[in-house]
């Protein structure tokens, strides 16, 4: 079945089975931030942006999407808040083998992009779905915490 | 992959029973799918009802609190009006379902239809005595979620479609509050509970109590909210608070398997029955608190 979706400002017209998902729409598409990691909806290395919400792409179905605007990290690069939380996870040392950091990157993205004045708690519950098997917890949320306060210094 | 012949999109609810029911093959509804697309049921075609016109959250003109069924688990967290519900206990319920991006796609009626004993929504929905609305081509039901659940795994529904659940704006003004119990944050309950409480005067007007994932489905505990009914709050003293966790643990019929022991789980019942009891009286009435024990 066809489907037609705006995949990061770009129209895409992509030919998917009934049962695929939007993670292996992605893969075969060549969109490779998106992460291949638990298949369950539990790791959060897949997670994108279905209009302005994250999901899991593991658990949506392709089909679905018709009609929808699904950001990838691709479609962020050149965006400010994208560029902080990029800059701010390396600078704490959070990236370690790097493989959950698109799905945290996204994660965080979606959080403070709904509402960028927010405190500790919140970020480690939107962080509550990705899985970072380095165990690398703190310094993400630390990292996020500095473009928090960076944010609330450039307002 | 999910081996599926065919993906169907229904525009209304009478539609999507019609496509459920025309074949060939067996089918089934999709919505968020986060838990089909772990489970891969077994079917030739899915009717997808994310666009059929059940995906609002209203206050009915009654004063109702009405969850279209694909009203996803973020929706309901995010609800002005189901977070002034009760005290915001169903919203704060939905917000400890899976993680941010499961809550995003996960709908309250795939939750219920699924129809798990650990179904997170389960508790908090039958403490505010939710009813059902399900929908066939030409005609409409309504029945309590109390008979929603068969079995594991089991509805009432068979080939109909839950349109959703609407609670009565009389427990509006409840006291409830309910805990989800786990290892970690993501998984599944090893226990539930849920319990409201309709105060007024003083004296305790209605008692509901929830539980789930120790029983083969969601349940009241009907024999302990018995015992609260009709008390006066100062009448519950930490006595009479145990034996009303005592008879709920009683009421409970749960398994053992990996996650826990049968008698851990009941354990947990009545000292969650007895933390929830306590902590909505304990609250001074202007129900704040909708969350976690």
């Amino acid at each position: 079945m066809n489907i037609s979706f705006d995949l990061n400002g770009t129209r895409a017209d992509w030919e998917v089975a009934p049962g695929e998902t939007l993670l292996q729409a992605f893969r075969a598409a060549g969109v490779f931030s998106v992460k291949l990691g638990c298949e369950t909806g539990d790791c959060g290395s897949c997670t994108v942006l279905l209009d302005g919400q994250p999901v899991n792409s593991c658990v949506v179905v392709a089909a679905r999407i018709n009609g929808c605007r699904v950001t990838t990290l691709e479609g962020l690069l050149d965006d400010d808040l994208m560029i902080r939380l990029q800059t701010e996870l390396v600078e704490h040392g959070a990236v370690q083998c790097g493989y959950c950091i698109p799905g945290m990157l996204i994660s965080l993205y979606a959080l403070m992009k709904q509402d960028p004045h927010i405190d500790e708690e919140a970020i480690r519950h939107a962080l509550t779905g990705n899985l970072c098997r380095c165990t690398g917890y703190v310094k993400p949320v630390e990292a996020a915490k500095a473009v928090v306060a960076a944010l609330e210094v450039s307002k | 992959m999910w081996n599926l012949q065919e993906y169907r999109f229904a525009t209304n609810p009478a539609e999507a029973v019609a496509l459920m029911r025309k074949g060939p093959g067996k089918g089934a509804y999709i919505a968020g799918g986060t838990d089909m697309l772990l489970e891969h049921p077994s079917c030739d075609f899915v009717v997808d009802i994310n666009k059929a016109g059940i995906g609002d959250i209203a206050r009915t003109a009654g004063g109702d609190l009405f969850i279209g069924a694909v009203a996803t688990l973020q929706d309901i967290v995010d609800n002005s009006f189901v977070r002034g519900f009760a005290g915001g206990a169903v919203s704060s319920a939905a917000s400890q379902c899976g993680n941010r991006p499961v809550r995003t796609t996960g709908t309250v009626g795939g939750n219920l239809c699924n129809a798990l004993p650990s179904a997170d929504m389960a508790p908090v929905l039958l403490a505010l005595d939710a009813t059902c609305y399900i929908t066939d081509e030409d005609s409409q039901e309504s029945l309590p979620l109390t008979d929603f659940f068969v079995g594991p795994r089991l509805t009432v529904l068979e080939d109909r479609l839950l349109v959703g659940v609407a609670l009565p704006g009389e427990c509006a003004g409840w006291r409830c509050a309910s805990h989800k119990l786990t290892r970690t944050a993501e998984d599944i309950s090893l226990v539930q509970v849920a319990v409201s409480l309709g105060v007024d005067e003083g004296r305790i007007k209605e008692a509901r109590i929830a539980l789930g994932a120790v029983a083969p489905v969601p349940m009241r505990a009907i024999l302990a909210e018995t015992m609260l009914i009709g008390q006066e709050i100062t009448a519950i003293t930490p006595d009479v608070l145990g034996d009303v966790a005592a008879i709920a643990a009683g009421e409970c019929d749960p398994l053992d398997d990996h996650r826990a022991s049968a008698e851990y789980r009941r354990d947990m019942v009545a000292v969650l029955t007895r933390r929830l009891v306590a902590r909505i009286l304990a609250d001074d009435g202007d129900n704040r608190e909708g969350g976690a024990a």
